[in-house]
């Protein structure tokens, strides 16, 4: 299929706002390497087809570069492949971000390792409260973002109307939540644009708002169907096993037949849906309003 | 270890107790919660919770005059601000009729209670992924006496919380009700069955992609496909072997009454029945399963001895074979339930 080569856009917001490229497979880092600076074009090419899901400002240009897996213990990047992301970063003159999980005890001392070899002021993207203790004891000099993961929302794709949306409301406001991310030193929010979200849903919340698109998670499991393609029958379907990542060389798309609902994928442990038109269109609301600060480019 | 069990209504607590369990945890959708916030989501069930207030004292009443504790459910993956107040009442007006714990996900719940209603334990709930030493003190600096782990961890990871961190309750799943998806990481609703059931359950037609386009090479794709059918035998003994009981009433589905020996030994506090939407029947019958595996622990049983109990419970060790019924199939012991995985039919 044609790659459309430009991308609807809007008015410039009140700021600047950054724009994040999050990379899940450290492999596809030589892709990059060849890159002397990023654009804003080459950020969207990774996305394929679905660069029509995203609307970015006129004047978004690349500032953040991410590395790793929200969702998986097992994708943590190599410390190699962090130290050239790192590089690379130097050369674009972007910001570094190491993105980490859910953490198993057995991920703390690789996931300290590769915390130190970033420099001082990369952002880690935290999905677990144990991470955040982590790096703010540890790793004073880093910028812990609180992840998706801890930005707990509704996002069920088959929901037939607003109204069931609205049934668990998101507490991204409540004051305590705040005190809490205060007290460890988050500084930054990383969300999903839910099914049924309107522009203005995260106007008002104390934290400065990054979205991911054009993809949000719906589910994760700690369960892998794709990480058991290689084991034994009796012993697929389990925590505490390796992995041989095949989730970087497969996913799964679909839908629900007789349906029309969001483009719904699943890759590993994860089930995602696909921004449609109209969040778009009310993300791009959102940031031309300044309650979304920041876009972080990120695929399924 | 004490045995934690759900409750529905007022009538479950003594069949309950006299079953095994030390512990009974509950909901209640307050009659005026509808009215003020026009939602039913007091808890993570929508079904399930006793009926109001008069209900909860009367189980409480109950519960302690067998020596039992209760536990109330505020465990919702998230709320709202605007729900913080109400909530952090219930759970006064809980404790006030003599309530032991409240069971929380949300961290801003858990903070407006441990600043609020100070003399309430607060339990984490599993909806809060907490699965590690580090979370499990961020969670106790909030002012938590107990992690419920969520599913699907090993045995080793419960053991390596309960060593470092022995002045914390660790109560882990045991038996009923497999997730497919993390509970705290799963952003949906368990719709009604017409519209799709859980959405892990739910008739998505999915066709395998490859990560640079198109369909992947046939031989991977019937890899894929093998793969596939394999997981369909999963999910079916994840729902309870399609949502069954054995001949002699004992529930099918997710169980870990094999790793109780080394939960045991661990310092594990609590062992967790799933199913507050059950049946009263199933709920008696978990219990009482579960509480004779534990009897033979206290007893001094060797391990090998209560695996081998434990196998033989529901009589169809072919079940236990497959290694999917397993919370903790880690130590699904081949010699109690044989080498060769057994043949188990399936429906579709």
């Amino acid at each position: 299929m044609t790659i459309p080569q430009s991308t609807p856009t809007l008015p410039a917001p009140p700021g600047p706002i950054e724009l994040g490229f999050a990379l899940v497979d450290e492999r596809e880092l030589a892709a990059f390497a060849r890159h002397d600076r990023l654009t804003r074009d080459d950020y969207l090419d990774q996305l394929g087809d679905a660069r029509d899901c995203v609307s970015l400002p006129e004047n978004a240009e690349p500032t953040h570069f991410f590395l790793g897996s929200e969702f998986c213990e097992h994708l943590l990047p190599s410390v190699e492949s962090i130290d050239r992301a790192v590089a690379l970063c130097e050369r674009w003159g972007l910001t570094f971000g190491l993105v980490t999980p859910i953490a198993c005890d057995g991920l703390f001392e690789p996931l300290r390792a590769a915390l130190a070899r970033l420099p001082a002021g990369s952002e880690v993207t935290i999905n677990d409260w144990g991470v955040a203790r982590l790096v703010q004891r540890e790793f004073p000099d880093l910028r812990p973002v609180a992840g998706r993961l801890l930005g707990k929302m509704l996002k069920d794709p088959r929901l037939p109307s607003a109204t069931w949306a609205r049934m668990y409301p998101n507490g991204l406001r409540a004051g305590p939540f705040r005190e809490i991310l205060d007290g460890l030193g988050i500084g930054r929010l990383e969300l999903d644009f839910p099914p049924f979200g309107a522009a203005d849903m995260y106007a008002g919340i104390d934290f400065p708002v990054g979205v991911r698109a054009p993809y949000g998670y719906i589910a994760k499991g700690r369960i892998c169907k794709l990480g058991s393609l290689s084991l034994d029958t009796p012993e697929k379907f389990s925590p505490g096993h390796k992995c041989r990542r095949e989730c970087l060389g497969f996913s799964e798309v679909g839908a629900r037949p007789g349906t029309h609902e969001l483009h719904t994928s699943q890759r590993g442990n994860t089930m995602y849906y696909r921004h449609a038109a109209g969040m778009a269109t009310a993300v791009a609301e959102a940031v031309a309003n300044g309650w979304v600060s920041r876009i972080v480019l990120s695929g399924a | 270890m004490k045995i934690t069990a759900p409750i529905s209504t007022p009538a479950e607590v003594e069949p309950l107790v006299r079953a095994g369990a030390r512990e009974l945890y509950c909901g209640v959708v307050p009659p005026d919660w509808i009215q003020r916030f026009n939602t039913s989501g007091v808890n993570r069930r929508v079904f399930g919770n006793l009926n109001g207030y008069a209900d909860l004292e009367r189980v409480v009443e109950k519960a302690h005059a067998l020596d039992a504790d209760v536990f109330l459910v505020l465990n919702a993956q998230q709320y709202g601000e605007q729900h913080l107040d109400a909530l952090t009442e219930i759970g006064a007006r809980f404790r006030s009729i003599g309530g032991n714990a409240a069971i929380v996900a949300d961290i801003s719940l858990i903070a407006s209670l441990a600043a609020n209603v100070p003399d309430l334990a607060i339990h984490v709930s599993s909806v809060a992924t907490c699965r590690n030493v580090e979370s499990a003190r961020f969670f106790a600096g909030l002012g938590a006496s107990r992690i419920i782990l969520p599913r699907d961890v090993t045995v080793a990871e419960i053991s390596a919380i309960t060593t470092e961190l022995p002045e914390l309750e660790i109560e882990a799943f045991v038996l009923n009700d497999g997730c497919v998806f993390e509970e705290g990481t799963c952003h949906t609703v368990h719709l009604p069955m017409n519209k799709g059931g859980p959405i892990c359950i739910d008739n998505y037609q999915f066709e395998y992609q490859s990560a640079g386009g198109g369909q992947p090479h046939e031989r991977a794709l019937r890899r894929l496909e093998q793969n596939d059918l394999d997981y369909k035998r999963w999910l079916w003994y994840r729902f309870g072997n399609g949502f069954s009981v054995a001949p002699n009433g004992y529930p099918w589905g997710p169980c870990g009454t094999c790793a109780m020996p080394a939960m045991h030994a661990a310092g594990v506090h609590s062992v967790k029945i799933a199913g507050r939407e059950g049946a009263s029947e199933r709920k008696i019958k978990s219990v009482e399963l579960v509480a004779q595996v534990l009897r033979r622990i206290e007893a001094g049983e060797s391990e090998e001895k209560v695996r081998e109990f434990a196998v033989g419970l529901r009589g169809a060790p072919g079940h236990c074979a497959s290694g999917y019924m397993c919370y903790y199939p880690e130590v699904r012991s081949r010699a109690v339930v044989g080498e060769v995985e057994a043949k188990v039919e399936v429906p579709a």
